[in-house]
Parts: structure tokens; sequence; C-alpha cells
């Protein structure tokens, strides 16, 4: 979640006009971000961005220029202030299938101070961590510029053969010992699992600018206060996601005044100088704005609204700015005009159509049964439907009949679809042992069974009666009621069940078909649960009764 | 209340205690006199004293009361004047008076403490063997006697407050040895009558005349029609009953479900263990999207893969891969059709919404609605949980834009927060363009956010209906509404298994 902070001053002077904080809330939703708050003592604005796909705004200098348009100070995309710096990057074929991509720029003409740096710093991190991946799909570098000799190498290198200081650190490592002992190294080295070779960036006198995505060398690899010119490198699987990180970076810098010289990325087989310019153009079409807004708008105010929105636009063709990558169909320019022109101005229209409302087929059924056991005085209880192998089997003296499993669960409590509902009573009435019996209690609901290659979702019903008097002819009663109710034809049949007393345990029939369970729960069981108190219970499954009715 | 309307409304119980009151007024006498059981005359003085005809106060005693050693030392004597008794002739070694005086250790130990703090015996060396002697003090004790043997002869229990200084000093010195007395506070009711209660005594009570329970025999045998019914306190407080009941979340959800239902949404459906394709990819999420790490989904073990319509799988990856011919460029990567068949927990209803495009019984035009559980990886807390309902659905139709879809969010918050003030803010969803949050104004509880909604991108539409129609899509943040509903503060009591919680959640 892409929460960023920054001063209201320093937004102010990016967009050149002073702005109330309640305006700040009301802009940021152009942008659909949550304004969070304001900090009086320290003039720092929060605001969250939540799952948006437009991460230029994850920054001052980004929010500053939506800020700009949405206002009228300026309009259509803004212009990335670059010149060919004549620094080249050279691509060994090495990293190839490891992190195959790198674009860079240079930086100068501003000195940068704490809160510049912070900033910097917060934008790096948000591309990293939410664009880029956990640094995976993207990883940011920035350094020193004037302690690196140009031309810059990125490679692949045996992890034994190098070794440097990495950030923060005194002394030397090579990148195979970085991956085990350094923090960082411990916290991404999953990204290089499997690889033999690791990535490496290095100057033409052979001095290591980075080890990416995990860590800076300290020498080159750390900006100063002060700074005036800094290098930018970012590495990683996919092209046009480096392209569009370093574009975000450098648009953002270029907004501040620094000046960008731009960088030859040589590749074995092609020359790319970044930041790189899409060129994306998307048709509009005057129909299409109609059928999704509703909104029959004149060409000047599309244009405007176009504009306004920060695109560039000529002859029915929207240009893309080179800071976005989220533009896939016409549809999404739409919706950025339908933002400009204001959700509250589009009119709400009724809906017309005639059609006929239902439930499930099945719910008919699965409602009446719940009324029919209301009506015989048991309290209704709703659980999860995650439980746990333990609650399920080890808890009611049976073993595992097909249970799907969560690969990676957050608890343990949590871990597994319940396969049937009778032990989910029981964890209620383990927690009620000092609230008044009889306790007669019901769940309906899903349970999922594990069948070869299917899980397989049946509604099912479950009772359970716990009271110094609970037997099996008292859970026959209701089961019975609640059958002949339904107007189902069922049998009773003798069966065998680890959770129940032998020989008070049937199997219940109903057309040939086994649905469910009935007895009184053995002292084993309820010595488990901690239940001091005879329990008789039964479960059915009504998907199986439906479909025989 | 007049007295005869007092009379006639007297419980047997009442008409049996009353009359004693003038004569008696502690509760073992009542109990004694009346012939009921205590637990009677307790329920009697109690609804007496409701009707004011009778005031009961606690009559609060100290008892003293022998403990087991106190008992004990009542029939052997007390160990000090055993041990006393032990070394009179001669000085004794410490296991010799035991022997003697058949003391254990502990009362041994004791013995010395106390009987050397009276200076009645004194421990001396003799031939190198430690011995006690008994002093002149010693002896006038064992002539005298000791004051404590005379207190535990006395009758127990004993009332505190009737003692005398020197029994109280002696009780004293026994509270502090082990299981000798023990003092027990005594409360017991004692009732007196007020005015009003002589009143009704002087009136006459005539016991036997009235009918109390109403029976098969009065009602046939006809003696009703010449006697009078007891009179009931209509206003007394009954013991609490619990009856059956449908769970409380689940009674809200059926009310979500009818309302769906009455304006015209049709019920739709999806498995738990749902495969990536529908959970997401049909919805034009790309294979790369953060919310399918595995931290932010449940995937699962077995069965790990789904079986899928392959059809439907070439439309989606042609759309993620080129847009299928909607206009869309797509997301320009390689879809990975095995992952696609990766099953996992379904982590949003919009699952359902993808099934049910792609439904030959989607009926155009057509509105559904889903009532979903859906899992996420998420730490439990009071507003967190891992297992949730949410509410999603679709409206269908040619021609459908925005405005509809305002025009749509609006009913849902007429229908489910009882407004029609309602905000709509840009929002992202990848399966929608545009897409847009709902807030409405609640009467009570201010600006809420209802849910989010938008109309489907192409890019999910054409390939799963074959067809270029407008989809509004809608989610509503179900389970907030139900804790708003229900004034729930946790929302991990919408599962709750708290029976003395659930027995009286009220239903409305």
């Amino acid at each position: 979640m892409p929460t960023i902070t920054f001063a209201l001053k320093d937004l102010e002077k990016l967009v050149g006009r002073k702005l109330k904080i309640e305006q700040v809330e009301e802009l940021s939703g152009y942008g659909k971000g949550d304004y969070e708050g304001y900090d009086n003592e320290t003039d720092e604005v929060k605001i969250d961005f939540g799952d948006t796909n437009l991460p230029y705004l994850w920054s001052v200098e980004g929010v500053a220029r939506l800020f700009k348009r949405v206002l009228g100070i300026e309009k259509g995309i803004a212009k990335l202030d670059s010149k060919k710096s004549g620094y080249q990057v050279k691509v060994d074929n090495s990293v190839g299938k490891i992190r195959p991509y790198i674009s860079a720029f240079v930086a100068e003409g501003k000195k940068i101070d704490d809160y510049l740096l912070k900033q910097l710093i917060q934008l790096q991190e948000k591309l990293c961590e939410n664009f880029g991946r956990k640094r995976q799909k993207v990883a940011i570098g920035i350094y020193s510029h004037k302690q690196i000799k140009f031309p810059v190498h990125y490679k692949a290198t045996d992890p034994e053969s190098i070794s440097f200081v990495p950030l923060e650190f005194k002394r030397e490592m090579t990148q195979a010992e970085i991956l085990e002992s350094h923090p960082k190294g411990k916290d991404y080295a999953w990204i290089l699992d499997g690889f033999s070779k690791y990535p490496i960036l290095v100057d033409d006198q052979g001095n290591v600018l980075s080890f990416p995505p995990i860590i800076n060398s300290n020498s080159t690899g750390k900006i100063e206060i002060g700074e005036d010119q800094i290098f930018f490198e970012a590495t990683g699987l996919d092209m046009d996601s480096v392209h569009l990180a370093t574009n975000i970076f450098a648009q953002a810098l270029s907004d501040r005044g620094f000046s960008i010289g731009s960088v030859e990325v040589q590749y074995a087989d092609k020359k790319i100088t970044t930041p790189f310019m899409f060129n994306e153009v998307v048709e509009l079409d005057k129909e299409r704005i109609k059928s999704v807004l509703g909104l029959e708008l004149k060409d000047s105010e599309i244009k405007k609204l176009v504009e306004n929105a920060g695109y560039n636009f000529a002859s029915g063709k929207v240009q893309i700015p080179h800071y976005r990558r989220d533009i896939l169909h016409q549809v999404d320019v739409i919706e950025d005009i339908g933002i400009m022109y204001g959700y509250d101005n589009i009119k709400e229209k009724p809906l017309v159509s005639y059609t006929v409302g239902g439930s499930l087929p099945i719910v008919a059924l699965i409602d009446k049964a719940r009324e029919v056991m209301v009506g015989l005085g048991c309290q209704e209880i709703m659980s999860p439907i995650l439980s746990n192998k333990f609650t399920l089997y080890n808890q009611m003296n049976i073993k595992d009949f097909g249970t799907v499993e969560i690969k990676a669960y957050m608890s343990e409590n949590y871990s597994v679809v319940r396969t049937w509902l009778i032990p989910i009573l029981f964890e209620c009435l383990s927690k009620n042992k000092h609230v008044e019996y009889p306790q007669k209690i019901f769940e309906q609901g899903l349970v999922t069974v594990r069948k070869d290659d299917e899980a397989i979702d049946h509604e099912r019903l479950a009772y359970a009666s716990a009271n110094e008097k609970a037997d099996y002819t008292e859970v026959k009663q209701v089961l019975d009621y609640l059958l002949r109710m339904l107007n189902v034809q069922y049998s009773i049949e003798e069966t065998e069940h680890d959770s129940f007393i032998a020989g008070r345990v049937g199997r219940v029939i109903v057309d040939g078909k086994k649905v469910g369970f009935i007895g009184e729960v053995a002292p084993v069981v309820l010595i488990k649960w901690g239940i001091e108190l005879p329990v008789a219970a039964f479960e059915i499954n009504l998907t199986e009764i439906f479909e025989v009715k | 209340m007049n007295i005869q309307k007092i009379v006639e409304s007297l419980h047997p119980l009442e008409q049996k205690v009353l009359p004693l009151l003038d004569r008696f007024s502690t509760f073992d006498d009542l109990v004694k006199n009346s012939g009921l059981k205590e637990v009677e005359v307790m329920r009697a003085l109690q609804w007496l004293q409701n009707r004011e005809i009778v005031k009961l106060t606690d009559d609060v005693k100290e008892l003293v009361f022998l403990g087991q050693n106190g008992v004990k030392y009542v029939k052997d004597g007390l160990p000090e004047k055993r041990f006393l008794e032990a070394v009179k002739s001669k000085p004794l070694s410490f296991d010799q008076i035991m022997k003697k005086s058949s003391l254990t250790k502990e009362e041994m130990n004791i013995c010395l403490g106390v009987l050397r703090g009276k200076a009645a015996v004194m421990i001396s060396k003799d031939k190198g063997e430690i011995k006690v002697k008994l002093l002149d003090q010693g002896l006038r004790l064992l002539e005298k006697g000791f004051m404590e043997e005379v207190f535990l002869n006395k009758k127990f229990p004993l009332d505190i407050s009737t003692l005398k200084d020197e029994d109280k000093f002696c009780l004293d010195n026994l509270k502090k040895r082990k299981d000798i007395v023990k003092v027990e506070l005594d409360k017991k009711k004692v009732a007196e009558l007020s005015d009003l209660g002589k009143s009704v005594l002087k009136s006459g009570i005539q016991i036997g005349n009235v009918i109390d329970r109403l029976t098969k025999e009065i009602i046939s045998g006809g003696s009703w029609k010449d006697k009078k019914f007891r009179r009931y306190d209509v206003q007394i407080n009954v013991p609490k009953i619990c009856g059956g009941k449908k769970q409380h979340y689940r009674r809200f959800l059926d009310q979500v479900r009818q309302k769906f239902i009455g304006l015209g949404f049709c019920e739709m459906t999806g498995p738990i263990v749902e495969s990536e394709f529908w959970n997401m990819d049909a919805l034009f999420m790309p294979q790369f999207h953060s919310a399918r790490d595995i931290h932010d989904a449940y995937y699962v073990k077995e069965p790990a893969s789904m079986k899928l319509d392959p059809k439907l799988v070439k439309n989606i990856k042609e759309s993620h891969e080129k847009g299928f011919g909607t206009g869309s460029k797509g997301w320009e990567y390689d879809f990975d059709v095995k992952r696609t068949h990766n099953t996992l927990l379904r982590t949003q209803g919009t699952a359902c919404s993808a099934r049910m495009l792609a439904s030959p019984e989607l009926k155009i035009p057509g509105k559904y609605f889903g009532i979903t559980r859906c899992f996420r990886y998420d730490v439990i807390d009071a507003t967190h949980n891992c297992d949730f309902y949410q509410t999603e659905g679709i409206v269908i139709e040619e021609g459908l834009d925005f405005g509809h879809l305002k025009g749509l969010l609006k009913m849902f918050a007429e229908e489910f927060a009882e407004t029609d003030q309602i905000r709509i803010r840009p929002a992202y969803f990848p399966f929608t363009e545009p897409s847009a949050e709902l807030f409405a104004k609640h009467p009570d509880l201010g600006w809420i956010e209802l849910g989010g909604a938008g109309i489907f991108r192409p890019e999910l539409v054409k390939p799963l209906t074959g067809k270029d129609v407008s989809v509004l899509a809608w989610g509503l943040g179900i389970d907030r509404l139900g804790m708003f509903k229900l004034g729930i503060k946790d929302i991990r009591q919408l599962f709750s298994h708290d029976l003395g919680f659930m027995r009286n959640v009220r239903v409305i």
C-alpha cells in the first residue's frame, strides 16, 4: 500500500499556489488517493494511494503534477528536460537469464538537501517494493555521479569472484557473503534463488557500484547531503517496467529543476537511450465516450478534458505520458475524462429493464430446514469456514477423510477448509461451558471435501444437543421432525463411527444415498473437548438431499 | 393497593409465613414454626418485602466454632498441659516428652514456644543432653489449670459479642494456632412487620378460600364459580428464558438476499476452491499482479489444479497477451496456461461474476448477485477476518453507461444505508474501467463507505461472453454493513461462538 508523506509547503512550491488542506484532500481524489491527514507541527501531509496503478503519483512531484493539471495551471504531458549525456551502460550477455534489463540517467543542477533526499528515498522504496514487486521486477540504485568512470558495465559474475564494501558496512564481502550475512542480502536473497551467477554493476575502472537488486557499494552508492550530481539506474525482469520506473524518477527530478542527461544502454543486439519515450498513442472514439460515460461532448470539450487529465491530444489521438503505462484501451482514457468532468456531474439514470429476481434453487430448502430447527428451540450459529485438522479429526477421534489444505497459512487455527460441521459445533459448546444448559445449537453451511482431484462443496446442517438428558432418542426426534417437515423419506442404518458411541450411531439414508450421521457422541470425544455432559448430534448433507428431491 | 387486594394476592407460602410474623422474627424460628422448607420461607419473605409488608434486615453475627484440633484438645487436653504433665516429675529430653505425652513434633514446637513464653519450663543441658525442666510457674499452671482450656470447654458456637475480655484474650491466642478455633460470619435474616403488614394481618387472612393454580378439576368441577382467584403481582420479575433463534449475522444476510431478489437480481455462486483462472485471469488481472502473491491469497495444496474449458482459457490468454480484438493492447506478456489452472480459496466474489458471464444460463438483460464466502491472507483482529462475506454482482445489458451505474449505486444506498445522499469517488480495480467507490450518508452514522463498482473492462467481457456488451459490476462491504446494523464493533463477533451473546442479541 503506497502511502506517501511530504511537506505541504513543498507541494505548494511545486504547484506554484497556496493550497488549503481541504483542497489537498479533494484533489487527491482525482488521483484515486485517500487523504490520510495533515500534521500541523511538521507540515506533513499523508496520502494513501492504495491499490492504484499510477506509480507516478507516489511522489510529491507526481502529486503536484496532477494537481496543476486539475487546477488548470498546466495541461498535457509534462516536459522532461533532458539532453544526451554521452554516457553509456554496457550490458553483458551474462545477465540475460538472471536480470536482463537496465536503464539509467544522470541528473544535475540542484543541491540535494535532507528533505529532498528523504523524498527520493521514499519514491525509490515505493517503486521497488510495490511496483517492483519487492525488487524482483524492478530495483533502483542511486549514486554519487562524480566518482563513476563511464562507461558502466552491467554483467553477471561468479558469487565468490568480486568483493566490495556494501552500504553501511566496513569490510569487503563477496556477493555470496552478502546474501548470507548482510541484512538486505538476507531479505532479498530469494530473488536470486537458483542462479549460479549474480548481477553486478561496475564502472570502467572496475569499482563496484552495486549488486542489483540487493545492495549498493558503500563508496559510490551513497548520496550525501549537498550532492548535486547523481547517477540513477533501474534493473529488472521486464523492460517496460524498468523504463517506466526510470521515467517516473527522471520526470520527478526534472519537475524540481534538475537537468536530466540521458544514458545510452548498449545491449548485445540493440541500443536504447533512457529515459525511454514510449510515445504511445490511443485513438479516442467519441461514440465510445458516449457509451461509457453517457456524455455527449463536443470536440473542444474532449480536448480540454483530455489535456486536463495530463495527456496531449491531437486529431482524435491521445498521447500517453512517458510516466504512465496503465493505458491499455481507450476506456482507460475515457475514465480519466469522466474523472475530470467530475463523477458528481454525471447524471444518474435508473435501470429500466425488467428482470425477475430469485435465489439459488437450494436456498429454499436450506431456509426451510433452518426455520424448522429454530422452531424446535435451537440456537443457530455461524462459524468461519476455515478450520484445522486437529479440530476436525484429532478432537473427534477420527482420521482425515479428504481435506483441502492451505499451502502457506497465516495461522494454524485457520489452515484447512472444514470438512464437516459437528466439530465446529463442539468448538462452540466447549467455549460455553459456563453458559446455562440445555444447549441446543445447529449450524447450516458449506463444507468442502477433497475427493481424488476434486474439491466438492456441500451444504450441510448439523445439530448438537448438550444437556444431562441428551440421548439418541432426543436427536432422532429432532432429525425425524426435520425430515418429515421437509417431506424427505429416510431410513437409519447401523454403522460405526469413532466420534460416536458404538451401537448408538446410525447412518442417515435417503433414496439409497448416505446423507449423514446421527448418534450419541463418544465420551473419549467429550473428554477431549472438556465437556462433562452427554452430547447427541447429527449432521446431514442438504446438497445431496436437494438433488434427490 | 388496598388491603383487600393484597390479601387476595397472597401466595400460599406468604399466607403461611405472614401470620407467624407477629410472634417470630428470626428466620430460623419462622422455618421451625411454619413447617416449610428454608427456601420456601425465604421466597415468601422476599415477596412480602416486595409488597412492603415486611422489612428484612440482616442480623450479622461473628461466631466462633471449634476447629478440628479444637475438638481433639477438648477431648485429650491441651498439648501444653500434656507437655507439663510429662515433665512434672523430672526433666526429660524431647524424645521422652513426645513419647510420654504422645504429641506430634509440630505440637511439641508450639508447646515449647507457649510454655517458654509463660516461663513455665526451661531448657537445660544435663550431661551433654538437652532436657526440659518444669519451673515453678509451670507447676502453678498445672494446678490452676489453663484459661484456654476453660475457654475450649464452653458451648460452641460462641457469639463474639457476648465474650468477656479474658475470653477474647484466649480466643486471640488460639486463633494464632492451627485449626483450634475458627471465626465465621453468620448472616441471619430478621423479618419485621411494617405498618402495612400489621394492618394486613389485622384484617385477617383467610386461608383456603382462594384459588391458587387453576387446574383441570377446578375448571370442570365448577368450583371456580363461587371462589376468588388469588391475585397475582403482574409486575413480578420472572426468570429469563431463551428460545430458538437464527444467528444474528445470518439473519441480516437473509434480509440482504431478500432485498436483492426484490430488486430483480438472481443469485449466483461458485466454488470455495477456485482456479486462478476464474478468481483472477478471467477478470483481466495480469498474472504478475501483486494480489496473486502467496501471501495475499490462500493457495491450496491438493487438488493443485482445476479443469477448465480450453476455449475460454484460449480466449483469456489472447486477451491478456493482445487484447482479444477489443481495441486493447492487452498486458503484453506470455500468459502461463499451466498457472491459470492453479487452485486457491476464492479471494473475491467477483470470481462468481466471471463464471456467470461465461455461463450458458446468462440472460441479457440480466441482474445477478452473490453472497459468498471469500478468503484472504490476513492477521485476524477487530477489523480483519481471513474468512469473510462479500456481496458482489453484475448488471448486464446493451447500452448501460456510467449514469446507470450511478443510478444503481444510489438504489443500493437507499436500500442498504437508508439514504439517497451518495458520494462517488474515482477508484481503481483491475477489472473495471471506469471504477468508483461508493459512500453513503447514513442517517445515524454519517458518511460510510458502502462498496466499489465500475464497468467491466471489454478485455474480460468479450472473451467470456463473446459480445461487446455493457456490464456494470459492484461489490458491497457487507460485513461492515452488517456490523453497523447489528451494532457490533469487532468483526469477529459476526461469527461469534459466545452462546450468551447470541441468546441475548436482539432480532431487530
